[in-house]
């Protein structure tokens, strides 16, 4: 086959053609793909869920609503229920004094308002130190830098630096403040807007 | 194998030479040696040796067998390399810790360019740096002064003047107050403050330096030019802001500014050829460092900032020429 | 030049990376681990297996002055239709690679063959000589990786080999990525020439 020649007409055409072939196919991908990727998200959602308050039998992403933080910050609020018993709320929080900006987290507390458990969903703290947060605040083997079963009510959740109950990530006083301030705004936010609903 | 000398024409042989030159700079680090040890007792001596044992057995390892050259480690430049190491860590750094830093900054920072005058980069600040990417926590745990005189890894760790600044800067409280918290000016001069092994005391790294300018080691431009420019530059911004910016003197004193701007600018193969590039380098390192101290993530930044400088080097010497011997200036 | 010849040209003699040091930015961007390095060019050999083929059909169709857009959109599609598909069925691994797959269209080594191999031969030579430096173009991030990931936090995909704490984290970090690649390129060169 000779080749095309480079007038006007024949690359309106050839231009044209590929790309109506290209949106045609990426269209159909799209359709295919759509649920996939949406059943994805909310798999990853809900494990995200699972991971902090476990043991759940509802649909905590169907029954969710928002809470307005002291800070202005809107928190999504996850029920997880098993049968009619609340066993906790997960609720997504976060704070803006981390070391390098924000942190998001996602947070289970108890009805009452202790931390059954935590996940940190975003960060840009330095890797090594800040970034560590993740394992260093649920460690079974040392109680005193665990925040798990604690209760920001009761026990005084800042830096034992500051004169609180948690030990400081090493050489991170910083990303450990901002951790502890975003989970204390989720107690905040949960105890005086929505507790017991 | 001959050392080659590189440098401007002309090239009347002065007596010196590379190796004269090197222990020269060794004898002025040893009165910086001499406050570590007061201060960190032990584990001064202990990294320091490590880090210059390790340096030595890196080079010649390399020059054998992968080199397949001549060793030349006895020409003092691997020693100065430990020792500029050792001074730049803490001095409770557990030992396979300075291993790898001084693997890195003989195999990566000198080596791999070649040896001795091919680096761009100085040797000792590529493996401090990698070091502190690396190991943040064992890096930035400082033991305190003068606790227990025998103790190498089992010492109390405390912040340094910069940490404690840049934290409580953060957390909104006011320099004057944080001046309060920290050792005296006086006390941060003569060494009394914690922090690397050899950053501390101004005092003993200006007699190194008197000696150096004494024996024509080194010229004065460097030092001057990154010590005015720290001064001038966090004097402005103290000066536009008392409340939110630290006094110039505080920057001055703090820190690894005298032995980067005295001993780690100064080095040979990664400075700047004429005096004039090396006021231009040194008005660079200054600026940069007092810019990551204060805008940056890092409370301490001369070493990146020397870093970033010695990559312009080559473009400094492209523009800013060495006179010619005999040239005279041209009529306008 | 026969196809066995052809396929194998992208693993060392004109291996994307350590010999043409194309597509740099993936591979020193997305090679933070070994898993990351063998999906990035799992991802990247679709895309140019593909598009090998498509252009090198259609190369006659394509005026010569609009031809770059034209393969542009087709590298382009091909990439989207990558990342639609990671998402549905490896969302694990679409979060770790994540800005990077739209970049793949960017990516030098597809484009260049495109326009280098593709526009000049017929689909099976282009699908081979796409097929052999896609995947020379996988071994390379996945070596680069597992370097990295090693070194970094003492595990080679996932497995551990030491414990986390004696990682150097720089090599997990981008200064690490260069660095890597840098001694990476230095031992295979050498190979090459031994």
């Amino acid at each position: 086959m000779a080749k095309t020649e480079s007038n006007l007409i024949n690359m309106v055409l050839a231009l044209l053609i590929i790309t109506l072939v290209a949106g045609g196919t990426l269209g159909m991908v799209y359709k295919v793909t759509k649920e996939p990727i949406a059943t994805a998200k909310l798999a990853k959602q809900k494990a995200a869920i699972e991971s902090v308050v476990p043991g759940f039998d509802n649909n905590p992403t169907d029954e969710t609503y928002e809470l307005t933080s002291a800070e202005g910050y809107q928190l999504e609020v996850f029920p997880c229920k098993k049968g009619s018993e609340l066993l906790g709320v997960a609720i997504s929080s976060k704070t803006m004094k981390g070391f390098s900006g924000e942190i998001k987290l996602m947070v289970g507390l108890k009805p009452d308002g202790s931390i059954i458990n935590y996940s940190v969903l975003e960060h840009k703290e330095t890797p090594g130190l800040g970034s560590k947060m993740q394992e260093w605040f649920n460690s079974t083997e040392k109680p005193s830098q665990s925040v798990l079963g604690k209760n920001p009510g009761a026990d005084n959740l800042t830096v034992s630096k500051d004169g609180g109950d948690v030990d400081a990530i090493t050489a991170a006083t910083i990303s450990s403040r901002a951790f502890l301030d975003a989970i204390t705004i989720a107690y905040n936010t949960y105890t005086k807007e929505g507790g017991q609903k | 194998m001959n050392t080659f000398t590189v440098s401007p024409s002309p090239h009347i042989h002065s007596g010196d030479s590379v190796k004269k030159n090197m222990y020269g700079v060794i004898i002025a680090l040893l009165p910086t040696l001499a406050i570590s040890i007061y201060n960190f007792g032990l584990g001064a001596l202990v990294v320091t040796a490590t880090a210059i044992a390790a340096c030595l057995l890196f080079e010649h390892l390399i020059q054998k067998f992968l080199l397949k050259q001549e060793t030349t480690i006895w020409d003092g430049s691997a020693i100065i390399t430990g020792m500029l190491l050792a001074f730049n860590i803490p001095s409770n750094l557990p030992i396979w810790i300075i291993v790898i830093g001084a693997l890195v900054a003989i195999g990566i920072g000198k080596m791999s360019f070649g040896g001795l005058g091919n680096n761009p980069f100085n040797p000792a600040l590529v493996g401090r740096v990698f070091l502190l990417i690396s190991f943040p926590v064992q890096m930035t745990s400082w033991p305190t002064i003068k606790n227990t005189f025998l103790s190498y890894t089992d010492v109390q760790t405390g912040a340094t003047p910069l940490s404690v600044m840049k934290e409580a800067l953060a957390n909104g409280e006011l320099p004057t107050d944080v001046l309060g918290q920290i050792p005296s000016y006086r006390d941060m001069f003569l060494g009394l403050q914690g922090g690397s092994a050899g950053e501390m005391a101004g005092i003993a790294i200006l007699i190194g330096l008197a000696f150096m300018l004494f024996r024509k080691i080194i010229t004065w431009h460097i030092p001057v030019a990154v010590l005015g420019s720290v001064f001038a530059f966090a004097g402005i911004l103290h000066w536009i802001d008392p409340m939110m910016y630290a006094p110039p003197m505080f920057h001055i004193l703090s820190g690894g500014l005298f032995l980067g701007a005295v001993f780690m600018a100064t080095d040979y193969a990664s400075s700047p050829m004429s005096n004039k590039g090396g006021i231009i380098f040194g008005i660079g390192i200054g600026v940069i460092t007092v810019a990551i101290r204060v805008f940056g993530a890092y409370p301490e930044g001369i070493s990146f900032a020397i870093l970033i400088m010695n990559a312009f080097v080559p473009l400094i010497d492209k523009y800013i020429k060495p006179k010619r011997f005999g040239e005279v200036a041209k009529k306008k | 030049m026969n196809q066995k010849e052809n396929f194998l040209k992208g693993f060392f003699k004109e291996n994307a990376v350590f010999t043409l040091l194309l597509g740099m930015c993936p591979t020193l961007g997305v090679t933070s681990s070994a898993i990351n390095g063998l999906g990035m060019g799992l991802a990247t050999t679709f895309v140019l297996v593909m598009s090998n083929i498509v252009v090198s059909l259609v190369k006659d169709m394509i005026p010569d002055k609009v031809r770059i857009p034209a393969f542009i959109v087709i590298i382009a599609s091909f990439v989207t239709v990558v990342e639609l598909l990671m998402q549905a069925y490896l969302p694990s691994l679409f979060e770790s690679l994540g800005l990077f797959i739209p970049l793949i269209v960017v990516n030098c080594v597809v484009l260049g063959r495109a326009e280098a191999f593709a526009s000049k031969n017929n689909p099976l030579s282009s699908m081979i000589d796409g097929l052999g430096m896609g995947l020379g173009f996988a071994m390379a991030l996945t070596m680069l990786g597992s370097v990295r990931e090693f070194l970094g936090s003492g595990k080679i995909f996932d497995m551990v080999v030491f414990p986390e704490q004696y990682g150097m984290l720089v090599f997990v970090l981008a200064p690490g990525a260069f660095i890597a690649l840098a001694y990476l390129i230095a031992i295979i060169d050498k190979l090459k020439k031994a």
